[in-house]
């Protein structure tokens, strides 16, 4: 029975694969029954930040980073829902929300969502020249990337895990992050020292908290799960432990390397024929 | 003080390259007496991880909950007994974590080291199980199905689940980093994956869904360490090997046997008990003449090699979509006069079997529900007695019990001090239709259907069954619209918890199914409740809906205040930091 509630999702996925083996590479993703027919043209996506300004800026931010409504730049709403679903939530609206409907024409709305759809297009899809080889070199070396960041199992703990770097993230997002780590939420990664009433003291990053509890991992991947009736003091560092200074640091090219990099990880390698049927007999 | 509670010792001059460079990284950017303390704590008296070990999840549950049933047994029993029968009537909810997005949870939460480990969709997060706070999410967004999925093991480090299109990703427990991740089954193919993996020695056990339109399962064991494929079994033989012959000539590539259940683990017999499921078409038979070997049954394999031991079929044959998917519950037990390693499985047939696992014999099966039209009993060799005019019919035809089955994946559990087997029953029946043409595979479809009755939409039960006799000891009769997938779990404080078909977590006497205690989660349950203990405390938890749900026993401000917890304690401001 159970697994007769995924056949909805199977029809729809095996129709995309038919539709998939013969669309180019960037559109081998692809899930949706009834693709955006304006995806990745780059004057639709001029005219629907145009329009996105003046229709949806008041709510989602005039970036789209978020605002009363939520963040549309970050990928994970955006790319959990097909391009039929976002049509119709900007057609239609969302009850219950404070999101109205906005009967636009159809091409308006395909407008909007080629532009909302390029803001969180992953890197992967389009990876910035440079040298890979070069890159990780930098990322497991002189960088000190991997000091922090792990990728597929190497590296530190404090940072944000790097194996989905390419699918997780745009390319400004990731450039962003090395060159100007500021302008990047630090929700989950803030540097702290918490000393308990028994004296002892514990730095590392704090994963969450709030007025009753602490959960830090430390320098070693220690998870250090603490009440905040157990602590004596808590030091908060002042903004992002990672460092500031990487437009100085490292060369120009060494920048477009560790990007070139960082832009191909990802833990979905592109599955050939031959991969996915591999195991099958 | 942490909550870690792992073996201290020095890791400082241990200290790798990654780690030597995120202590500068710190240094440089704490102050500096801040900065010499805090190293002191990391080089002196950091704690190294404690890790799951394979002896520690054949111990059984203790203070955490280790793999998907509780034990390799499948026992789904906990010897916690801070709450028992007389405080259960203090227990509150400590907190409730809300899976954003998640409509259906049916995830068994797994609790380590004061972490507990729950799924949703093609998603992983980490919880600290105290405060019910997120510490990690690991979130897949690229995957090509969205199903349910039921669950994560713990090995080591690692914490593995499946996407629902197939994919086995070991993730790193302390921040949920990827460490591998490995496409086992084309989702093309109508694959798919929804259950907890089976964690043992040094290998993951997975299965696969995708039965109900034609595909041909297995079972596949992987390295922990690697990802690498050890072995694979395929439940349905091709031409020419022993059980082909029970096809008619019938295709393997889309006969069925789908294994969406996590199975059970015996370690001294080194041997898995994994269930399979239905022969496709569901509810078509004609073109797959015979008893269609290894369908609806379940298969002892060696968990080193995959090879196939022995099996028993439950229902041959079988055109009712019935599954044999509630798990396996293994028990040690005086059993016709000697002692025997048991095999207890309420069918989703009706009938509850029981088998002696060491090879398979068939030592009784005993109907558990009255709703049971298809059989008139089980012969001396396990084989069912069938009804004539029983199988599904163009026009319809009602049959009991109903495609949802008397038993399915919702889990029973087993308490070793009454000898009960506590197993949600549901009395239904169906009116079973049938295609007369087989149809086209990897596309959903099934041949038939199956329509439950509008004016009799049956009832659910928590029945209390003596394996010694096959009888009934007591029962619970639940309310409700017969849409709950909730399964039990008993401890040694003589409870038994279950969901109940109201979206209400129930608490019961287990020796006589006395009510004891109840509470309204407000949502349709579609998982199995579980128990852990933290600093003393012992907890309940469960998912319901879209939210996790922890329980735990009422305390007066003046024993809250003695041991930490609810005391409050503001932070100081970090109006400085950004991103809050």
């Amino acid at each position: 029975m159970c697994d007769s509630l995924l056949s909805d999702s199977m029809r729809f996925v095996l129709v995309t694969l038919c539709m998939a083996s013969c669309v180019a590479l960037a559109q081998r993703r692809n899930r949706d029954l009834t693709p955006n027919p304006l995806a990745g043209n780059p004057e639709a996506i001029a005219a629907g930040q145009k329009l996105f300004v003046s229709a949806c800026g008041g709510c989602h931010g005039l970036n789209a980073e978020g605002g009363r409504g939520p963040n549309l730049a970050d990928g994970r709403l955006i790319r959990r829902s097909s391009a039929r679903t976002l049509f119709n939530v900007v057609k239609q609206g969302v009850p219950g929300s404070d999101m109205p409907a906005f009967p636009l024409p159809d091409e308006k709305i395909w407008q909007l969502l080629a532009y909302v759809r390029s803001l969180s297009a992953p890197a992967i899809e389009s990876p910035p020249p440079g040298d890979v080889d070069a890159g990780r070199t930098l990322f497991f070396g002189k960088a000190g990337c991997s000091g922090c960041h792990m990728i597929f199992g190497q590296g530190g703990f404090l940072g944000p895990d790097l194996s989905n770097a390419g699918e997780a993230h745009a390319l400004k997002q990731l450039r962003a992050a090395l060159l100007d780590p500021k302008s990047r939420s630090t929700e989950g990664y803030v540097g702290v020292t918490v000393v308990t009433k028994s004296g002892e003291k514990i730095t590392g990053v704090a994963r969450n908290h709030t007025n009753y509890s602490i959960q830090l991992v430390d320098a070693s991947g220690n998870l250090h799960l603490l009440s905040t009736g157990e602590l004596r003091n808590v030091i908060w560092h002042d903004g992002s432990i990672m460092p500031g200074d990487y437009a100085t640091r490292l060369t120009p090219v060494e920048i477009d390397n560790l990007l070139a990099f960082l832009s191909r990880q990802t833990v979905r390698p592109i599955e050939t024929k031959t991969a996915m049927t591999r195991n099958y007999r | 003080m942490s909550a870690q509670r792992g073996t201290r010792s020095p890791v400082g001059k241990n200290a790798s390259g990654p780690l030597r460079c995120a202590q500068r990284l710190l240094r440089r950017r704490f102050a500096l007496p801040m900065v010499l303390a805090a190293l002191t704590v990391i080089l002196i008296s950091s704690p190294l991880s404690a890790q799951v070990s394979f002896e520690d999840i054949r111990k059984g549950p203790g203070a955490d909950w280790l793999t998907y049933a509780g034990d390799y047994a499948s026992q789904r029993h906990s010897p916690l007994k801070q709450i028992d029968v007389a405080n259960v009537r203090r227990l509150v909810p400590k907190w409730t974590y809300h899976v954003e997005s998640s409509r259906r949870l049916e995830t068994t939460p797994l609790v380590y080291d004061g972490v507990m480990y729950i799924t949703g969709t093609n998603e992983v997060q980490a919880l600290d199980a105290r405060t019910g706070r997120r510490i990690w999410i690991y979130d897949d967004d690229r995957a090509m199905r969205q199903g349910v999925n039921r669950g994560v093991a713990l090995l080591g480090n690692r914490v593995f689940f499946v996407t629902s299109d197939a994919h086995l990703v070991a993730l790193d427990r302390r921040t949920g980093g990827v460490l591998w991740q490995t496409g086992y089954a084309p989702a093309a193919k109508g694959y798919g994956a929804s259950s907890a993996p089976l964690a043992l020695k040094d290998r993951v056990i997975v299965g696969v869904s995708g039965g109900d339109g034609g595909i041909r399962g297995f079972v596949a064991a992987f390295s922990a360490a690697t990802g690498e494929e050890l072995w694979r079994y395929w439940t349905v033989p091709l031409r020419g090997q022993p059980g082909s012959e029970s096809w008619g000539g019938f295709p393997a590539d889309y006969a069925g046997g789908a294994t969406w259940m996590s199975g059970s683990y015996d370690p001294e017999l080194n041997l898995l008990y994994w269930q399979t499921g239905n022969p496709w078409p569901d509810l078509y038979g004609k073109p797959r003449g015979g008893d269609n070997l290894y369908t609806d049954a379940i298969v002892a394999l060696d968990a080193d090699t995959g090879k196939l031991k022995w099996y028993f079929q439950f229902t041959p044959h079988d055109t009712h979509d019935w599954d044999a998917q509630s798990i396996p519950v293994l028990v040690d037990m005086d059993f016709q006069g000697r002692r025997r390693k048991l095999l207890l499985h309420p069918n989703r047939n009706g009938f509850f079997y029981v088998l002696d696992r060491t090879d398979g014999q068939f030592l009784r099966a005993t109907p558990f529900v009255e709703k049971l039209n298809w059989a008139s009993g089980i012969d001396r060799e396990g084989r069912p007695i069938v009804l004539p005019n029983t199988d599904p019919t163009p026009a319809g035809n009602l049959v009991c019990p109903s495609k949802r089955g008397a038993a399915n994946w919702n889990s029973p559990a087993f308490d070793p001090a009454t000898g009960l087997l506590y197993v949600p029953s549901l009395e239904q029946c169906d009116i079973y239709t049938t295609q007369e043409s087989v149809p086209e595979p990897g596309k959903g479809l099934d041949g038939g259907g199956a329509d439950e009755i509008p004016s009799d939409p049956g009832q659910f039960y928590l029945r209390a069954i003596d394996p010694q006799t096959g009888k009934r000891r007591w029962q619970y009769p639940m309310t409700g619209p017969t849409t709950m997938w909730a399964g039990a779990l008993s401890t040694a404080g003589g409870i038994v918890f279950f969901g109940d078909d109201d979206g209400q977590l129930v608490a019961l006497d287990a020796r006589s199914g006395r009510y004891l205690w109840h509470y309204n989660m407000g949502q349709t349950l579609t998982a199995s409740p579980i128990t852990f203990s933290i600093a003393g405390n012992q907890y309940v938890s469960i998912a319901a809906g879209s939210d996790i749900f922890t329980f735990g026993l009422f305390q007066s401000a003046q024993d809250a205040a003695a041991s930490s917890l609810g005391t409050r304690n503001t932070l100081p401001p970090r109006s400085v930091v950004r991103g809050y």
